[in-house]
């Protein structure tokens, strides 16, 4: 894509999630929204593939009817309450509080409206699958986040107990990396929308922590275009320092100690269970686990056996490597090593 | 504390810095004076601890385990020298790392005060163990080893996170220090239970419990010497001081909760050791028979008793350090032959008389006899068990008997008679092989002179 036009359309994206995230009015809000959605179709279909074009159908069928929706609620609310604002929201307002949150958690790909997201990371190139799985985030959380108070927490908390099952599960049969990340995805915002309710500071964390990661993750997947488990078995024979820093940002991303991942899971189980949620922070701990397998299984891919290469030689020998990897080691630190450094995110808010 | 954690973090630049003729001798001769900085925790006072700061103590149940750890790590340096001689440098280097960093959590888990700090060191020593067995194990088993060592742990304590927390909650604190002094509400039988139940798991699939205890054998076996080493004689420990640390705020309900698990720990003694008669894989038959040993301390901590609890913290420092030992007796054979199976090297008494010694030494710990500090745990734990019901006397005595059974199973088919003929080229035993197995035993006969320091908290 040309320059010109790609610049234009990345501040067209940007603007988009901008104005979402500085409006109160709930029109300008929907505008942002749907000003990111149809900014992002043209990156989608970036490179002219039948594949992607089905993604970009998918992605803007599925954003589509959740913007529509969230209209739908918009208006019944106004037309209810007789004002546009986003904090006002009547929580006993049964329609309203529903359908709002379909739309927002369709927005956000969570269960049961996830079934658009492995098919969409995985139709699209590396880069822009992570520019789906982070940036697109932002948007719908901070609406979360601006009426977490009217937001009704039973059918919230159900949601996000389905979609870390289904994160889970979902991405024990993958091979393909975009996938596994996309179900990787729907389980964090299982995480992120579970403790929403009850305390939206430790939802931004959790955002923090899993972009930081995701952003890891994809840019090293993108160091030499490993799509698949079977290509990212030959790192080690390219750059074995690649391979060590995917063994430590997945362990990170499964949420082990003492690496910072850690960190969102133990706040998120403290504040369910001081909300007296504890069978819920016992369940959604056990199926953490789930994706803890599947990153398993990549690091015993790359890092921990040596795969048979086609050359016989201990380290390929290869031209410089010329995609820039933006801020890699200071994001490695921070999203791998500073869990000592945990008082210091209680001043996100 | 920090006098001995600072100095072992600062082995890292020590590898890193190191040149290819001096890495051995740095780490070993640093890690050796490392002990000798820790030697003096040992002094402690009777009914109190040490407590260095808010977030280090160390106590008399702590300070054996924590000694164990800072000496092991010389001896697991000492014993991994040879199968890493053909790798390169930087692969080396990685290796020691790993081992350093598992030491480090080692030695702050047995010294944390606050209990989720001991949580989070707890888990944290599983990344160093799974890379030590998974990247440097021997046989293709060695990755669905790491993926049963990882999981089962991780199942047990993820409840043991959210007891924590409510117990943290509930009470406001869960320094140790503070806890002493805790009423313990037991409102509603079922979420006491409940509770009791998400505490004590954690600790029971790393002991290991026998119903839980599948990735024992896989783990050890396929792990390297040092690996093993460290896996034997410390990680096992680290189940048993969580729950001889948590019995205090778990009291009342102990005494109920505990009777299927003292039945899975008493039988489970006989099965493993009767499994151990029947092995021909000389590595499992050493790691069902640590599952077996450590059936014991589960019966001792959950019975409380003061001398029961003399009896588990001698018998963890003694079953640390024979168990240990086996294992690089075991490795010794595997560098001559590169088989694990017993049957392939035998009568090595006439080849390698001194290594003989060793192993009679070794299997003779192994089996409690008397005067060593075996025998003295495992003594107290039977005495106690009789005291709490008299027939468990049938089960403790007849593990005793298999244990000497297959201990000495072990002792005649490697060392005593006929030598098998394809063994003729066999290296002699190294210096370095007899240091290790000498800086083993004469811990173990030390401390028969003296076995107060390895009481524990209710001498």
């Amino acid at each position: 894509m040309k320059l010109p036009i790609l610049t234009i359309v990345m501040t067209t994206i940007f603007t988009g999630t901008m104005l979402t995230m500085i409006s109160s009015h709930w029109l300008l809000i929907w505008i942002g929204l749907e000003i990111n959605m149809l900014s992002i179709i043209p990156i989608l279909t970036k490179n002219q593939k039948p594949r992607s074009t089905e993604a970009a159908t998918k992605y803007f069928l599925t954003q589509a009817t959740a913007s529509m929706l969230l209209m739908f609620t918009i208006v019944f609310n106004a037309m209810h309450s007789g004002q546009w604002t986003t904090t006002n929201i009547d929580p006993n307002n049964m329609i309203v509080s529903l359908t709002m949150i379909i739309a927002l958690t369709m927005k956000l790909g969570m269960t049961p409206f996830h079934f658009w997201v492995p098919e969409v990371t995985q139709g699209v190139s590396l880069m822009t699958g992570m520019l789906l799985l982070t940036w697109q985030k932002l948007a719908p959380i901070s609406i979360m986040m601006q009426m977490f108070t009217s937001i009704n927490s039973i059918i919230l908390l159900l949601i996000a107990l389905m979609s870390v099952l289904v994160g889970g599960w979902g991405g024990l049969n993958q091979t393909q990396l975009r996938k596994i990340l996309a179900y990787s995805s729907i389980a964090h915002m299982g995480w992120m929308m579970a403790i929403l309710t009850f305390c939206p500071s430790l939802t931004m964390l959790n955002l923090l922590i899993y972009l930081m990661l995701t952003i890891i993750m994809f840019t090293m997947l993108n160091m030499n275009t490993n799509t698949t488990t079977l290509t990212l078995s030959n790192l080690w024979n390219k750059s074995p320092t690649i391979t060590m820093m995917i063994l430590i940002s997945l362990l990170s991303l499964g949420g082990l100690p003492p690496l910072t991942g850690f960190l969102p899971k133990w706040v998120i189980i403290q504040e369910l269970t001081k909300n007296n949620n504890i069978a819920m922070a016992t369940v959604m701990a056990i199926m953490a686990l789930l994706n803890l397998y599947f990153y398993m299984r990549l690091i015993y891919s790359t890092s921990l056996t040596l795969f048979p290469t086609p050359n016989n030689i201990k380290m390929k020998w290869q031209f410089q490597p010329k995609k820039r990897s933006l801020f890699l080691s200071p994001l490695i630190i921070l999203s791998t090593l500073t869990l000592p450094l945990s008082p210091v995110f209680s001043t996100l808010n | 504390m920090l006098k001995i954690i600072i100095p072992t973090i600062m082995l890292f630049p020590v590898i890193w810095y190191s040149n290819n003729t001096m890495i051995w001798i740095n780490m070993t001769s640093y890690s050796l004076m490392i002990n000798l900085m820790t030697l003096p925790l040992l002094n402690q006072a009777g009914n109190n601890s040490n407590n260095f700061s808010l977030t280090f103590f160390s106590d008399s149940l702590s300070s054996p385990l924590l000694m164990l750890t800072v000496w092991l790590l010389p001896l697991m340096i000492m014993a991994s020298q040879h199968h890493l001689m053909k790798e390169s440098l930087t692969r080396k280097k990685l290796y020691l790392s790993m081992l350093i960093s598992l030491q480090m959590f080692l030695i702050m888990t047995f010294s944390a005060t606050e209990l989720i700090l001991f949580y989070i060191l707890f888990e944290a020593t599983l990344i160093p163990t799974l890379i030590i067995i998974t990247r440097w194990g021997n046989q293709t088993e060695r990755l669905n080893a790491g993926l049963y060592f990882l999981f089962y742990t991780l199942i047990g304590s993820l409840p043991l996170l959210v007891a924590l927390i409510y117990v943290q909650i509930s009470l406001g604190s869960l320094n140790y220090l503070v806890m002493n002094f805790w009423f313990q509400d037991t409102s509603s039988p079922w979420s006491s239970n409940l509770l009791w139940l998400a505490c004590i798991m954690a600790f029971m699939v790393k002991m290991p419990l026998y119903g839980l205890h599948l990735w024992l054998p896989k783990a050890h076996v396929e792990a390297p010497i040092a690996g093993s080493m460290v896996l034997a004689a410390v990680l096992l420990k680290l189940g048993g001081y969580g729950m001889l640390r948590l019995t205090i705020i778990l009291n009342p309900m102990t005494k109920i909760m505990a009777y299927p698990f003292i039945m899975l720990c008493l039988w489970g003694m006989i099965m493993t050791s009767s499994i151990c008669l029947r092995q021909t894989d000389l590595k499992s038959l050493i790691a069902y028979s640590s599952v077996s040993h450590m059936a014991l301390v589960i019966v001792a901590i959950l019975m409380q008793t003061p001398w029961s609890f003399m009896g588990a913290t001698a018998l963890m420092i003694a079953h640390g350090l024979t168990s240990s030992m086996l294992f690089c007796l075991a490795n010794s054979n595997y560098e001559r032959i590169h088989s694990r199976t017993m049957l392939l090297a035998r009568g090595l008494q006439a080849f390698l008389p001194l290594m003989a010694t060793w192993w009679l030494l070794a299997s003779l710990t192994n089996l409690a006899l008397p005067p060593f500090i075996n025998l003295i745990g495992e003594l107290f734990v039977i005495m106690a068990s009789f005291s709490w019901s008299n027939i468990t006397i049938a089960m403790t005595g007849l593990n005793m008997l298999i244990t000497a059974l297959y201990s000495l199973y072990m002792l005649t088919m490697t060392q005593r008679g006929k030598f098998t003929y394809h063994i003729h080229n066999i290296k002699p035993s190294y210096t370095r092989e007899n240091t290790l197995m000498s800086m083993h035993m004469l811990p173990l006969i030390m401390l028969t002179f003296n076995p107060k320091i390895i009481m524990g908290l209710t001498y």
